[in-house]
């Protein structure tokens, strides 16, 4: 763990009301890369990243962000560092357009100053939602609806963008064209930490990623490495 | 822009027309014009809560009470004080008081959601009902009386729907001014969905806590009207379940989608009771029941929703 890490989380333990998911989880992120946390269900991924976005307190352990420890801040004051996540399921506002879904993301102070660049920044990036600006979240296809999470993420300016199962009940070709835009967020600076069940395609994109078992650290490693382990390749890949 | 402008026009339009009516009306069409602008204020205030957020509160009687409650007890502390300064000191004690006990329950309360929110809320105003009842500082069951505040030479009744009415608008601009800021905004996605409102850095919390005591507060407010109008007040007659009903039934009818639900709907409620079912009084609720229940089939989205619908269809066409 160096001190040049953008993230670092050391000794992380938490859980739900007693039940521990997460202990003694300890992993590091370095500015401009792009981490994986991948791991079987229930292994704690979603918790970790929950915790480091503010949403659960951890019981245990720290979080660095930035030099800073910001272990058991909550969401807003995550978000106004430059942590944001991109929650597994999507959570995108059903009843609300594409624009005001958009706008929802920009509320935290720091985003709302620049709200009109940054509205421009992501239609740029999204045509697809620039056409679609006044559709209702709800009636948009589950990789138009994973295109406009991520795009309301991005509203927050985010440093760190944390991609919870990004790739969840998409279409391959549109899971090829996600990762593919992770990739490009990546290449525009913004330092990615992605937690997925699809553990060849995202290892393949890893610079370094975290095997999680019962709430632990087992394995880590580049990404493309990783794949060639033998406990990774029987675990996850079936072969 | 010019639509905007017409909008404002219109409204000051509106409240000059409203403010001159006591001059040609009879004392019972004021009084039933003050009855509207009353119900009216507590729907917007109780809308305020659950138009923005979706927390549906069936107990906000309980703010009436209190504001009420704060009214008559700071009135006798100054007994001898100018009636215009003992109302100011009335209205305000109502607002502060209301507004105060709405900070230190909220933080426990909002903790709940959906319905577990509601029945809290019922149990809220029940309880504290049932307190003011017990206690001889608040009269116990003989209840309180408040002098009338009225300066000489003007009509009881035209005095406090002038107060009714400059609140309304208050509140209503309060709103109006809520619905277009960040705070708005936040509470919008906090109804729409409040995990992720809360994952995309609204303060979740504190929003919640700052719409719960604007709500409550400006209820006192009102609140300490309503008890000076009536004149006389005891725990039943303040504390009481069917205030509440009244504000959430008025914002259903009129439509929970815009401020002028509320409004529309407790203008249409209570002009409906007063003025057409003033003579039957046995079937008085059983009229109102079939009321809402047509409404809720007719117009699910409330009058505004269906104005708002049919307007949608005639421009498609």
């Amino acid at each position: 763990m160096t001190t040049t890490d953008l993230l670092s989380v050391q000794g992380l333990a938490a859980g739900y009301g007693g039940a521990l998911a997460v202990r003694g989880l300890d992993f590091a992120v370095a500015p401009g890369t792009i981490a994986v946390l991948v791991g079987a269900n229930g292994a704690g991924k979603t918790t970790t990243v929950q915790v480091i976005a503010g949403a659960i307190r951890p019981s245990g352990g720290t979080i660095r962000f930035d030099g800073e420890t910001v272990t058991g801040l909550d969401c807003p004051a995550m978000v106004d560092r430059g942590i944001t996540l991109v929650p597994e399921g999507r959570l995108i506002f059903a009843r609300m357009t594409v624009e005001e879904n958009l706008l929802m993301g920009a509320l935290n102070r720091r985003a709302a100053a620049n709200l009109a660049r940054n509205l421009d920044r992501v239609f740029a990036l999204f045509p697809r939602l620039a056409q679609r600006r006044g559709q209702l979240g709800g009636s948009m296809s589950g990789g138009e609806q994973q295109m406009l999470a991520i795009a309301r993420g991005l509203m927050a300016e985010p440093r760190l963008m944390i991609l919870d199962e990004p790739s969840l009940g998409l279409a391959p070709k549109v899971v090829a064209e996600t990762f593919g835009l992770i990739r490009q967020l990546n290449a525009e600076g913004i330092t990615i930490l992605l937690v997925e069940q699809n553990v060849r395609q995202s290892l393949q994109l890893a610079d370094r990623a975290f095997v999680i078992e019962k709430g632990r650290v087992v394995l880590s490693g580049a990404g493309p490495t990783l794949l060639d382990d033998p406990f990774v390749k029987t675990a996850f890949l079936g072969l | 822009m010019a639509r905007r402008i017409t909008i404002l026009l219109l409204a000051v339009l509106l409240i000059a027309a409203l403010t001159t009516l006591p001059f040609f009306l009879k004392a019972f069409h004021i009084r039933v014009g003050l009855s509207i602008f009353l119900s009216a204020g507590f729907a917007v205030c109780w809308w305020l809560l659950a138009g923005f957020t979706a927390y549906y509160s069936f107990g906000h009687t309980a703010f009436v009470g209190i504001g009420a409650f704060a009214a008559a007890l700071a009135l006798r502390a100054v007994p001898e004080a100018a009636p215009a300064l003992q109302l100011a000191w009335s209205l305000g004690a109502g607002l502060v008081v209301a507004g105060g006990i709405a900070a230190i329950i909220a933080w426990p309360i909002l903790r709940l959601r959906g319905h577990y929110f509601t029945i809290a809320m019922l149990a809220v105003a029940l309880v504290l009902g049932e307190a003011v009842a017990a206690f001889p500082v608040f009269g116990g069951s003989t209840g309180l009386a408040l002098p009338n505040l009225a300066p000489m030479g003007v009509r009881v009744e035209a005095f406090f729907y002038w107060i009714a009415l400059a609140l309304l608008a208050i509140v209503m601009a309060v709103a109006w001014v809520i619905s277009r800021s960040r705070l708005g905004y936040g509470l919008a996605a906090i109804r729409e969905d409040e995990d992720a409102a809360q994952m995309l850095g609204v303060p979740t919390t504190r929003f919640k806590v700052v719409a719960f005591v604007l709500s409550g507060g400006l209820i006192g407010l009102i609140g300490a009207v309503y008890a000076l109008n009536l004149g006389y007040i005891t725990s039943d007659s303040v504390f009481r379940g069917s205030l509440s009903l009244e504000m959430i039934v008025n914002s259903l009818v009129g439509g929970m989608g815009s401020i002028l639900g509320p409004v529309i709907g407790a203008a249409v409620m209570t002009g409906v009771t007063k003025l057409v079912l003033a003579d039957l009084l046995e079937y008085h609720l059983a009229i109102t029941g079939v009321l809402i229940v047509a409404v809720v089939l007719v117009a699910p989205d409330g009058l505004v929703g269906l104005w708002r619908r049919r307007r949608a269809q005639s421009a498609g066409r």
